[in-house]
This record gives C-alpha cells, sequence and structure tokens, in this order.
C-alpha cells in the first residue's frame, strides 16, 4: 500500500500544491507552522474522510477560500483507489472514489489502510475513556469496514435514548424506551463485538511490542472492560452480546430514569491498561505512558499489515522530538517495510533513512 | 440585495428543500422574464392546492375530498394496511403494483432528538382502525434508519397483544445488480435477512 501523488488546493496554509512520494521513507522538513502537519492531514483525511487533528472539515479550507479540494491516489497489490474530495466552507462534502461518488469512509477502507502516530497519542494512555473506545473503533472499521455505519447506527440509537430521557425523565414512554432498549442492545451487540474481536487482535501485540520497546521490568496487561455486563464469554457473537446487553439495560432503567441518561453499554466502556499492576493512567511515568501509546499504534500497524497482506501507509507527526535516544532507536528497529511520512522541525532528529522534503507554504520541494 | 419585491422572493424561495442562495436567485429572475399569465399560473397553482387539498380522514394520505381515492376503491383488500412515514411514500409503494390493501400515514418516525415521539404521530389512529376495519395484517414501510427501525418495534408492540400481525418491509440487495457492488451494510442485511429455497 502506497500513496502515489497526493495534490491538495487551498487546504490549510497551502493555495496548491502537488507531492510525488517516496515508496519507501518520505521526511518532511521545515519551520513550525509552514503546514508540514497539514499535508500529513491530507493524506490521514483521503484515508479516514476525518481530520486525526478532530478538526471540523471546514477548519480545513484556506482562510479567504470557498472550499478545498484533495485528490490522491493509493497504490497497492490489490489495485488502485483514486480518492478525491471537495469540502466547501458551506454545503455537503463530496467524495469520489475512482471518479463514481463514493457512501463514505467504508468503501475507502476496503483498499486504503492507513495508521498515524501524533504527538497528542499520549491520550490515549492518559485521557479518559473515549480514547481508547476510539481506538478500537477505529481499527475495527478499518479492519472490517462494515463496522464504521454499525458505530454510528449504535450512537444515534443512544442519541435517540438519552434525548428521551432527558426531555421527559421519569416520566418518559416506557413503551418507547422499550424499543430504544431493544434498538440500543441490538446494535450495542454489533458495536462491542467488534471491539472484543479488535481487542483480542491487538492485545497480544501491545503486551509484546511494550517488552521490545524496553521498558523492563514493567509489563502491560491490555484488557476490554464491558460497562454493565459482568463476565463476557470469549469470543461472543453479536446477536449473544445482544441478550447480555438486553437484561443490563432493563437493570439499569431506574438509575437511568434519574440520571437522565443511557448507562450502560459500549458506549461507557473502558479498556484497561496495567503496568505490572500499577494503572498506566495514572500511575505511570510520561515515558512509560508513550511507550504504551506507541505501543497501541505499533500494534494497529501489524494488525492491520496481518489482515491484509500489505504494510499500511504510516504517519508519524513530529514523534520524534517527544522521543528519547533509546526509545527513538527502539522504535525505529520496529517500523516496518511500508510507505511512511514522517514530520520534524529538525531533519537531523530523525533517525530514518528516506527521501528528505523542504515544506514551506505553499511548496515542498526535494531536499 | 435586491429591491424588495424581488428580494422578499429569493428569501421565500430559499426556504425550500433543496434551492439555495443561487438556486433562488436563479428562479425568482427567471420568473421576471416569463409571460405574466405564466407567473401568475404558478401563484395560483400554489394557493389552490394550499385551498382544496386535505388530509384523508381514514388512512392521512392527501386528498381532495373527504376520503383519498385509495380508502373509496372498495376493490381494495381493508385487512391489510401499510404504514408509512410520509404521504410521498404511499406513491412510491403503489408504483410497484404488488400491494392491494389500504395505507396509514404516520407523519414521521419516532425522534426524540426532534420531540418526535409517538404521541405526535398517527398512533392512536392506527390502533382505532385496527379494531375498526378488522385489519389482519399490518406492513411497516417505515425507513430503514435508526428511527424507522424503532418506530416499526413499537407498532409491533402495540398492535400483536391485540393479535394483529405485524411484519416489516425487508431489506436486501437491488435486482438486476452485481453483488460485489453491493455495499456491506446492505449486503450485511440481506444475509441476516436471508430466506430458505
Amino acid at each position: 500500500m502506497r500513496l502515489s501523488w497526493i495534490e491538495l488546493t487551498d487546504f490549510r496554509c497551502h493555495p496548491s500544491l502537488r507531492v510525488e512520494p517516496d515508496p519507501g521513507v518520505n521526511v518532511f522538513v521545515g519551520d513550525n507552522g509552514s503546514g508540514k502537519t497539514s499535508l500529513l492531514e491530507a493524506i490521514g483525511y483521503l484515508a479516514s474522510l476525518s481530520s486525526f487533528r478532530r478538526s471540523p472539515d471546514a477548519s480545513l479550507v484556506r482562510l479567504g477560500a470557498e472550499g478545498t479540494v484533495v485528490r490522491g491516489e493509493f497504490a497497492s497489490a490489490t489495485g488502485a483507489a483514486l480518492v478525491e474530495v471537495e469540502i466547501p466552507v458551506t454545503g455537503r462534502r463530496r467524495v469520489l472514489l475512482n471518479g463514481k461518488r463514493a457512501a463514505g469512509r467504508a468503501a475507502i477502507a476496503e483498499t486504503v489502510a492507513l495508521v498515524a502516530f501524533l504527538p497528542d497519542d499520549l491520550d490515549l494512555v492518559k485521557r479518559g475513556p473515549a480514547y481508547r473506545r476510539e481506538y478500537l473503533d477505529d481499527l475495527a472499521a478499518q479492519v472490517w469496514p462494515a463496522a464504521g455505519a454499525e458505530q454510528a447506527e449504535y450512537e444515534r440509537a443512544v442519541t435517540q435514548r438519552n434525548a428521551l430521557l432527558r426531555r421527559d425523565g421519569r416520566m418518559s414512554d416506557p413503551t418507547t424506551l422499550d424499543v430504544l432498549d431493544e434498538r440500543v442492545a441490538a446494535l450495542g451487540g454489533a458495536v462491542l463485538s467488534r471491539r472484543l474481536a479488535t481487542a483480542a487482535l491487538v492485545a497480544p501485540s501491545v503486551e509484546a511490542l511494550y517488552a521490545e520497546l524496553g521498558e523492563v521490568p514493567a509489563r502491560v496487561s491490555f484488557s476490554y472492560g464491558a460497562a454493565g455486563l459482568e463476565e463476557v464469554p470469549a469470543g461472543a457473537g453479536a446477536d449473544e452480546l445482544a441478550e447480555l446487553l438486553a437484561p443490563a439495560l432493563a437493570a439499569a432503567r431506574r438509575g437511568d430514569l434519574e440520571r437522565r441518561t443511557t448507562t450502560v453499554g459500549p458506549h461507557r466502556d473502558d479498556v484497561d491498561l496495567v503496568l505490572d499492576d500499577r494503572d498506566a493512567r495514572t500511575r505511570a511515568s510520561q515515558g512509560e505512558q508513550r511507550s504504551v501509546a506507541l505501543g497501541l499504534r505499533l500494534a494497529a500497524y501489524r494488525v492491520l499489515a496481518d489482515r491484509r497482506a500489505t504494510a499500511p501507509v504510516l504517519l508519524l507527526d513530529d514523534v520524534f522530538s517527544e522521543l528519547d535516544a533509546r526509545r527513538s532507536a527502539r522504535l525505529v528497529e520496529r517500523l516496518p517495510e511500508g510507505q511512511v511520512f514522517v514530520t520534524s522541525a529538525r531533519g537531523e532528529e530523525v533517525p530514518l533513512v528516506g527521501r528528505h522534503w523542504r515544506v514551506a507554504t505553499g511548496t515542498v520541494e526535494p531536499g | 440585495m435586491f429591491e424588495a419585491p424581488i428580494q422578499r422572493l429569493i428569501d421565500e424561495l430559499s426556504r425550500l428543500p433543496g434551492i439555495g442562495q443561487k438556486s433562488a436567485q436563479r428562479l425568482a429572475f427567471h420568473l421576471l422574464t416569463v409571460e405574466e399569465v405564466d407567473a401568475r399560473r404558478l401563484a395560483e397553482a400554489i394557493v389552490a392546492m394550499r385551498e382544496q387539498v386535505r388530509l384523508c380522514q381514514r388512512c392521512f394520505n392527501v386528498t381532495d375530498s373527504a376520503e383519498c381515492s385509495i380508502c373509496r376503491d372498495l376493490r381494495r383488500d381493508s385487512s391489510l394496511v401499510c404504514v408509512v412515514e410520509r404521504a410521498q411514500d404511499i406513491v412510491v409503494v403503489e408504483k410497484t403494483g404488488e400491494f392491494r390493501g389500504r395505507y396509514h400515514v404516520l407523519g414521521g418516525a419516532i425522534s426524540p432528538i426532534e420531540g418526535i415521539g409517538p404521541e405526535q404521530l398517527r398512533m392512536r389512529e392506527l390502533v382505532a382502525r385496527t379494531a375498526a376495519e378488522g385489519v389482519k395484517e399490518v406492513i411497516v414501510a417505515t425507513n430503514p434508519t435508526v428511527e424507522g427501525d424503532t418506530t416499526a418495534l413499537y407498532i409491533a408492540r402495540i398492535l400483536k397483544p391485540l393479535g394483529v400481525r405485524v411484519s416489516r418491509l425487508a431489506s436486501g440487495l437491488p435486482v438486476g445488480g452485481d453483488l460485489d457492488y453491493a455495499d456491506e451494510i446492505t449486503l450485511g442485511r440481506a444475509l441476516s435477512g436471508r430466506r430458505d429455497l
């Protein structure tokens, strides 16, 4: 899997830009604010149809422009994918895959696989459960293209249930709640089964990679915790999990009516990351947390590479400035063969052999 | 931006679904160039539609008399009712020529986000009809969305205890299409709703 070329028009600070990257390592070097990360963001957008900075679409448009266009072509052993995205400041985004209107991310995920390492990845370990749920959901959507739509439907069902509880509280119509519970359980079962399957795929990798990154003597363990479910049978399918969620929702009903929100379901779950016997979130050093975060991203990369028999495109946004020399070296040893994009303010800090590019606002030149 | 009478029309037009500022301007200036009788005919058509059209007292389809033409048609099977969200969905089902029962227009789907619960829809009327008209089967043809699915489940909950058979339109593959062009969600639903041969 590699990006053959990418073209940006009015994206972030770049009026117009075209890059034909190397199939191996590409290092984008430039001053702060020169648009290095924006370039990576554009590549990521083509694969996931969202910004890895969590920016709303309209903010991707260069100030003063009416809209932005990002086009690029990915090539793999199985074929090529030309992805074209047009984002107007007002109005709807348009996505074309190989010249045809694409339904959304699922269609693109079938051919394109991509993993991004970001300076904010520490959030995966340090901050709330939402970050770890998103990590699993994001990976699930790349492994099983239907998973993204299931997640969106589930969220919608929970939002509807919450809206009813918020509006009517204890006076909520029981029959409407019953049928919403049935939808939340059915869709939640689907989401939960994908999460558990994804967790089963990444957990051994995370644990092995953390050890390889050299944080001896600590051992990390990665385990998924389902809110409101006592025990989840290994390898449970969507229907089986839906049957477990239904009584859990029923049991939580009285409390939910009081609190006016839905307290049971995959939207409340978390992943426990434990170092030996310490909670990685609260009782690990910053360096250890960074290694766990790297382990999570590398594990996602390996899972995708294994499932697809092709190396995903890898984005490393300003990662090396955060790592000490020892951790950098170990990360580099574990980087795979595929195409890699790296940003750095100082090129010499990047311990990778590859093609260097100089980035300034609106230009990218071999450097 | 434009002279007041033109701007007023542009503002009105741009409130219509699918019409933005630019289209509204184009339509307004077009109406300025056509013959006056043509513009007047359009205005009269809008007024006449609003004055003459009302809702069928039985099924809430749009009609120009007390009951719509489908409800007045005695050859149609009154024991079979197809429930739709909006009146325009009736036309879609009618075009198939496969359905010989009657309809019931709910006026939307259950969506607490938009403040729509069962009491905002014509649920009570549906229950009353099933008893009064001897309805044996209700086919729910709401949209295949979270809201449409929720509404279908709700109807099943309230009608099944009354001994009415409740069914839901199947979702599946488009006829004449290639399997490899179907999206995963549609294919997934078609799989879970598969039928024995």
